[in-house]
C-alpha cells in the first residue's frame, strides 16, 4: 500500500424522514435500514453483488441489534457474501461511516461499499428503572419457588416504570437543547436569526422537492413520499409565535421551530473506486477529499457541547491548504439553528480564532447563499445516524450539478462534544 | 358465474360462529358457482406491520406473498358458510396451497379481491374442494391463490395420489425456530383466523386435536420470509401441509436452493423422519 486512490460518491438513497411516533412508529431500525439499502440496490442494479463492505449504525440501538448492519445486508438483495459492521459516533455516525469507507477505498482495501445510518426515536429500547432491573435479574436467578416468591415480593409498585432514552448528556444531565441554549447565549444568537435560518431550511427543501431533486435520492416508505416534518408554507410570523423550549427567561431563543424534531429514518450512500464505478457503468458524482474529527470539553463548560466542528474544520483546511471561502457549497447540519449560527459566529470571531484555534486571523464569513441550499435537518428532520448519509448524497449530487472541481464542506456536530467534518469535490 | 360484490370485507368472528352452528347437515356433491368480490380493499398498515413482524418479514411497503390470502380469507369463509356449500367448515383440513404474485404488491394499491370454490374431488380420506382467491389492481390480475381443503369423511381408497410434495430436503437444519405457546393466539389477532384449533389446548382438544397447532399459513409465510426476498417479487410458491405443528414446539427449517428456486421443509427439531410442511418457491 504505497499509493492511495480517489474514493468516489456514486449515489445515495434514503427513505423520507418521519416525525417520532409518525408513520414509522412500527418500523425498527433494521426495517428502515433494509428499506433504504434495498432502494439503493435497486437503483444501481446491485442485486446479487458482493460489495467490499457495508458500514452503518444507529445511535439508539436495541442490544439485540448488535449486528444491525449485517442483518440489514442479509435482508437485502445484496450478495450475502458482503461483510458489514456497525459504527456509532452519535449524530456523526453517518458521516464517520462514509469517511471510514472512503478511506478503505482510497487505500485499496475495498473497491466498493455502502455507508449509512438509521435511527428510530419511536421504536426506542425501553429500559426499566435500574432498581427494578436488579430485582428482575434476582428473580430470574431464583431457583426455588420460595426464593422466587421472595424476589417477587421485593418488587414495589413504585419500582414499576420505564425509562425511554432521551437526548441528555450522561456527564452533565443536561439535554442537548439545554447545552445549546448556553452556547447560543454566549454567542448572542438572536431568536430572529434562528427563525430566519429555519425558514430558509423549509423553503429550500420544499423548492428542492418541487424541482424533483430528491427523485433519485429517495425511496418512498410506509406511505411517506417526502419528509414529514417539512412545512413548505411556514412563515417568519408562524415561527415567531412559537414559545421557547430551551433556555431561561429573557435570554431564551430556542423553539420547536428552530430546533430539530425527534425523527425516524435511514440513509445510505454508495461509494467506490473509479475503476469499480466504470466497470459497473456508474459515473462518480464527487470524490472524498478529506475528513476530520474533533472533540471539545463540554463537561467542564470550557466549550459548548456542539462546537467541535468549529475546531475540526480549520484543522482540515490547514491540511488541505484551503480557506473557508474556497467552497462552492456548505452543508452544516442544523441540529439547532443556533448551532449553525454559533459555528459561523465563531469562525468570524477574531478572539475565538486567535485564542481557541491559534490562528493569526479569523476564518471569516461564508456566502450564506451557498449554505444548506436544499434545506437541512430543521426541515427534513434528523434521525441521528441517518443525517450524515443524507448530507453526503445530497452534496455529492449538488456538486456534480455544479460541475467538475466544485468543492463542498460538510460539518456535523455530535453528542459527547464531538464533531465530524469532510470535504467533497465534484468529479 | 354469479358474482356478488360485498360492500366490504366481512368480519371473521361472526362468520366462524355461523360456520359452527351450520356445520351439521351439509350435504350434496355440487359446489355452487359463485364468486364473492370486494372492490378496492385498502391495506391497514398497522395490521400489515404486525403480520410482517410475526412472519419474519421486514416492515415495508411490499406485501408478503401470503398476505393477500389473509386479506381475502373472510371472503373464502363467507363462501363456505352459505347454506348451499356442501362441506362443513369446522374440521376442514388445509392440505396445500399455491400462490402466484404477478407483480410487486404495494401496500398503497387498493386490491379488488375475489373468492370462488371449485368442484369436489374424491380423496382417500374424504373429499377435497379447491378455493381460488384473486387480487386485481386497476383491472390487472396481480395475485392469485389456489387452496385445497379436505372434508374428512368416507374416502375413496382407489383415488390416485397426484401432485404431492417433492421430497423434503435432507441434511442439517438451516434454522431452528422456537414457537411459543401463544403463537396461535398472536397470529389469530393479526390474521383474524380465530379457529379454536390454534388458540388453546382445551379448545383444540374439543375439536379432536392433542394440543393447539400453529396456523398453516403462518408456517408458510415464515418459510417464505426465511427464503429471502424472492417471494416478494413476481414468483410462484407452493406449500403442502403434511402434519400439524403443535404448540409450543421447536422446529427446524431445512432447505436446498438451486438455480430454479428453493425447496424447503419444516420438521420437528431432532426428528428428521417427519415433515410438517414442504414449501417450494419457484425462482
Amino acid at each position: 500500500m504505497t499509493t492511495t486512490r480517489r474514493a468516489a460518491v456514486l449515489g445515495g438513497n434514503r427513505i423520507p424522514f418521519a416525525r417520532q411516533f409518525g408513520p414509522y412508529a412500527e418500523a425498527s431500525n433494521q426495517d428502515m435500514l433494509t428499506s433504504a439499502l434495498e432502494g439503493l440496490v435497486a437503483r444501481y442494479g446491485l442485486a446479487g453483488e458482493r460489495l467490499g463492505e457495508v458500514v452503518a449504525g444507529a445511535v439508539i440501538k436495541h442490544s439485540r441489534d448488535f449486528n444491525l448492519t449485517r442483518e440489514a445486508v442479509l435482508g437485502s438483495s445484496l450478495s450475502p457474501d458482503t461483510p458489514a459492521y456497525d459504527v456509532q459516533q452519535a449524530c456523526g455516525t453517518g458521516l464517520e461511516a462514509s469517511i471510514l469507507l472512503a478511506n478503505k477505498i482510497a487505500l485499496g482495501q475495498a473497491d466498493s461499499g455502502i455507508a449509512g445510518g438509521v435511527d428510530s426515536a419511536s421504536d426506542a429500547p425501553v429500559v426499566v428503572a435500574e432498581r427494578l432491573r436488579r430485582k428482575l435479574l434476582r428473580l430470574s436467578r431464583a431457583r426455588s419457588t420460595a426464593d422466587r416468591a421472595k424476589a417477587l415480593a421485593q418488587i414495589r409498585p413504585t419500582d414499576i416504570g420505564i425509562q425511554v432514552p432521551g437526548a441528555s448528556e450522561p456527564r452533565t444531565g443536561m439535554t442537548m437543547g439545554q447545552h445549546m441554549a448556553i452556547t447560543a447565549e454566549r454567542w448572542g444568537i438572536t431568536r430572529e436569526a434562528q427563525d430566519e435560518l429555519a425558514l430558509a431550511s423549509h423553503h429550500r427543501l420544499a423548492t428542492a422537492y418541487e424541482a424533483g431533486f430528491f427523485d433519485d435520492l429517495m425511496t418512498p416508505y410506509l406511505g411517506l413520499t417526502q419528509d414529514q416534518n417539512l412545512r413548505p408554507g411556514t412563515t417568519l410570523d408562524k415561527l415567531a409565535s412559537l414559545r421557547t423550549v430551551f433556555g431561561e427567561g429573557e435570554g431564551a431563543t430556542m423553539t420547536a421551530g428552530n430546533s430539530t424534531p425527534l425523527s425516524d429514518g435511514a440513509a445510505t450512500v454508495l461509494l467506490g473506486s473509479e475503476e469499480w464505478a466504470q466497470a459497473h457503468g456508474l459515473k462518480p458524482l464527487a470524490f472524498f477529499v478529506d475528513g476530520e474529527t474533533a472533540a471539545v470539553d463540554h463537561v467542564s463548560g470550557d466549550e459548548g457541547l456542539l462546537m467541535a466542528p468549529a475546531y475540526a474544520v480549520p484543522r482540515m483546511l490547514a491540511r488541505q491548504g484551503l480557506t473557508l471561502q474556497d467552497f462552492d457549497l456548505y452543508e452544516i447540519h442544523e441540529a439547532f439553528a443556533s448551532t449553525v449560527l454559533s459555528t459561523l459566529a465563531a469562525w468570524e470571531s477574531e478572539s475565538f480564532c486567535r485564542d481557541r484555534l491559534g490562528l493569526d486571523a479569523p476564518l471569516g464569513s461564508i456566502d450564506r447563499d451557498r449554505l444548506n441550499v436544499t434545506g437541512s435537518s430543521l426541515a427534513a428532520g434528523h434521525p441521528f445516524a441517518a443525517t450524515g448519509g443524507r448530507i453526503v448524497a445530497t452534496l455529492a449530487k449538488l456538486l456534480a450539478e455544479r460541475g467538475s472541481g466544485s468543492r463542498g464542506l460538510v460539518s456535523v456536530c455530535a453528542a459527547g462534544g464531538q464533531g465530524v467534518v469532510a470535504i467533497l469535490e465534484a468529479a | 358465474m354469479a358474482v356478488e360484490t360485498l360492500p366490504e370485507i366481512p368480519a371473521m368472528g361472526p362468520l366462524l360462529v355461523r360456520a359452527a352452528v351450520t356445520a351439521r347437515g351439509r350435504h350434496g356433491d355440487d359446489v355452487p358457482e359463485r364468486t364473492l368480490r370486494v372492490e378496492d380493499a385498502t391495506v391497514d398498515r398497522a395490521r400489515l406491520a404486525a403480520y410482517q413482524r410475526i412472519t419474519g418479514h421486514d416492515v415495508a411497503d411490499t406485501l408478503p406473498q401470503a398476505y393477500p390470502w389473509v386479506l381475502a380469507s373472510p371472503l373464502q369463509t363467507a363462501l363456505m358458510v352459505r347454506p348451499d356449500f356442501p362441506l362443513a367448515l369446522p374440521g376442514l383440513v388445509h392440505l396445500e396451497n399455491r400462490v402466484t404474485t404477478h407483480r410487486l404488491l404495494d401496500a398503497a394499491d387498493p386490491l379488488t379481491l375475489e373468492a370462488s370454490a371449485g368442484p369436489l374431488r374424491a380423496h382417500r380420506r374424504g373429499r377435497t374442494v379447491g378455493v381460488r382467491l384473486t387480487a386485481h389492481v386497476a383491472g390487472d390480475l396481480v395475485w392469485e391463490s389456489d387452496s385445497v381443503y379436505l372434508g374428512r369423511g368416507r374416502g375413496d381408497e382407489d383415488t390416485v395420489r397426484t401432485g404431492g410434495p417433492p421430497d423434503a430436503p435432507e441434511g442439517p437444519a438451516r434454522a431452528v425456530w422456537r414457537l411459543p405457546e401463544n403463537l396461535g393466539r398472536r397470529y389469530a389477532a393479526v390474521s383474524g383466523d380465530v379457529n379454536p384449533i390454534h388458540l388453546h389446548p382445551l379448545t383444540a382438544r374439543a375439536l379432536g386435536f392433542r394440543r393447539h397447532i400453529a396456523h398453516g399459513m403462518w408456517t408458510y409465510a415464515r418459510v417464505l420470509s426465511a427464503l429471502g426476498r424472492g417471494s416478494l417479487g413476481p414468483s410462484t410458491s407452493r406449500v403442502w401441509f403434511t402434519r400439524p405443528v403443535e404448540l409450543p414446539s421447536t422446529v427446524e427449517l431445512v432447505a436446498r436452493t438451486g438455480s430454479d428456486g428453493s425447496v424447503a421443509a419444516v420438521r420437528p427439531a431432532g426428528d428428521r423422519s417427519r415433515t410438517s410442511a414442504v414449501v417450494v418457491l419457484e425462482g
